[in-house]
């Protein structure tokens, strides 16, 4: 028993330390700010929230299989997660078409106030001036 | 026949299902507008959202998980002087993320980041200034003239000059009473002989205040004056000696395109999740105060709120990095 326990003591602290691992990950993206690059052919943004969404799954996973034990649970779990998960992404994505793509023409001031801030910037040739447009 | 799980955790993992569909409406919503909003505000210095703040919270929260773990691991081991300790600590890790979340609800309060106060361009945050500063005058006016405020301060005729600035020049020309009124009774008493120096200091800094904000409400009117202008005359003014304090509520003006959306989605989603730490906090105490009455009846309880505490913690490995670094 006590062999058992100081086992499981190791690996949940191993998960912790990996999640820790994960964070750092994550900030040190932000950090090396993708948002200004594309590489792979990819834009900088999507580039940057695939990289740490993807961390985000897999401490998501981390937790979901060790510290609330779902590898030790019984067939139940794929029952009743698998629906909730698929629904979930599938509310998303239902979604995506309305807001997302905007198959319609999409006026408004915020728009229009974008193009103007940068049409200014660069008129100016600086992107600096923060009065005028915080756009990257 | 049926699952080899208690009751009590069937029930919990369906809640959780319930609340897997919650959150991922809210996050979903927020992902689908931001990525439909062009120009959405990430840069920290105008959103006040801070790396730091968000990654010791996340290593809050996962560190708080492990403890649910060890507290967990404690009670089935009958050990619950050890569950308690542990118990005790999450309680605790629970608390101090609730007041990074309000240190950093603090900042975007401080500098009005906040749904329906941001002004989205130039000419909104002149007209917003132009709003903040009349109610400083107003105030001032009405704090010299010792007038008691009414239990609710009409706030339509308050907001009437400058709320529709630009658009309805007529109705803004004029300052509705009573507050014109009481000016008019300051401006006698300054002309007055009898009155003491300091009193006529502090009137003569208030009308040259009041002259001052009069001045830039026309030019704000007329569209005669730049952001940056504005901006220099509020930097300006707040320095003054006589009454440069005053102006203390009226903010550095900042357009942010999307800030509204953004603040609504941020508050959302982040309110949400401290709303689950806050009933989690709950769950903790209930368990706390059985004290040394801690049995092994308490060990489905204890994994019960372990699992939704994890949740918990799930849901900000998701929003952190979409709030935070994104």
């Amino acid at each position: 028993m006590s062999e058992q326990q100081s086992h499981s003591h190791v690996k949940y602290s191993t998960i912790f330390f990996a999640l820790c691992g994960c964070t750092v990950l994550s900030i040190l993206f932000d950090f090396v700010d993708l948002r200004e690059k594309n590489l792979l052919g990819l834009n900088g943004v999507v580039l940057l929230s695939l990289v740490v969404l993807s961390i985000a799954c897999a401490k998501a996973l981390f937790v979901m299989i060790y510290f609330m034990h779902l590898k030790f649970e019984g067939r139940w779990k794929y029952v009743l997660l698998s629906p909730t998960i698929i629904l979930a992404m599938g509310l998303t994505i239902a979604m995506i078409p309305d807001i997302g793509i905007h198959y319609y023409t999409n006026e408004s001031p915020q728009i229009d106030y974008l193009e103007q801030a940068q049409q200014a910037a660069s008129e100016s040739g600086s992107a600096n001036n923060t009065e005028k447009s915080h756009v990257k | 026949m049926g699952l080899p799980i208690p009751h009590s955790k069937l029930g919990m993992w369906l809640f959780l299902a319930t609340e897997i569909m919650f959150f991922s409406a809210f996050i979903g919503a927020y992902i689908v507008l931001r990525a439909g909003s062009p120009g959405w505000p990430t840069d920290a210095n105008i959103t006040h959202i801070h790396v730091w703040a968000g990654g010791l919270n996340t290593f809050v929260l996962i560190l708080s998980s492990f403890f649910v773990v060890l507290a967990l691991e404690g009670m089935k081991a009958q050990n619950f002087a050890k569950a308690r300790r542990y118990l005790c600590l999450t309680l605790l890790l629970a608390c101090v993320f609730l007041g990074i979340k309000t240190y950093e609800y603090y900042g975007k309060y401080s500098h009005d980041i906040l749904p329906g106060h941001i002004p989205e361009t130039p000419r909104m945050a002149i007209d917003k200034s132009m709003r903040e500063m009349k109610q400083v005058v107003d105030s001032r006016t009405i704090a010299l003239a010792n007038f008691k405020l009414p239990a609710k301060p009409e706030p339509a005729k308050t907001e009437a000059s400058v709320e529709l600035a630009g658009v309805t020049d007529e109705k803004t020309k004029e300052i509705t009473p009573p507050v014109e009124e009481l000016r008019r009774k300051l401006q006698a008493e300054l002309d007055a002989p009898d009155t003491s120096e300091s009193r006529k200091k502090e009137l003569f800094a208030f009308f040259a205040l009041e002259t001052k904000y009069r001045d830039l409400n026309n030019r704000a009117l007329n569209e005669s004056i730049t952001l940056q202008e504005m901006n220099q005359e509020l930097d300006t003014l707040q320095k003054n000696p006589d009454y440069g304090a005053f102006l203390a509520p009226v903010h550095h003006l900042q357009p942010i395109i999307y800030g509204n959306l953004f603040a609504s989605v941020y508050f959302l989603l982040t309110g949400f999740h401290a709303l689950h730490v806050v009933i989690g906090m709950i769950l903790f105490v209930i368990v706390l105060l059985q004290g040394k009455r801690l049995c092994e009846k308490w060990s489905d309880y204890v994994e019960n709120i372990g699992l939704y505490w994890h949740f918990v913690d799930l849901v900000w490995i998701f929003l952190f990095p979409l709030i935070y670094i994104i």
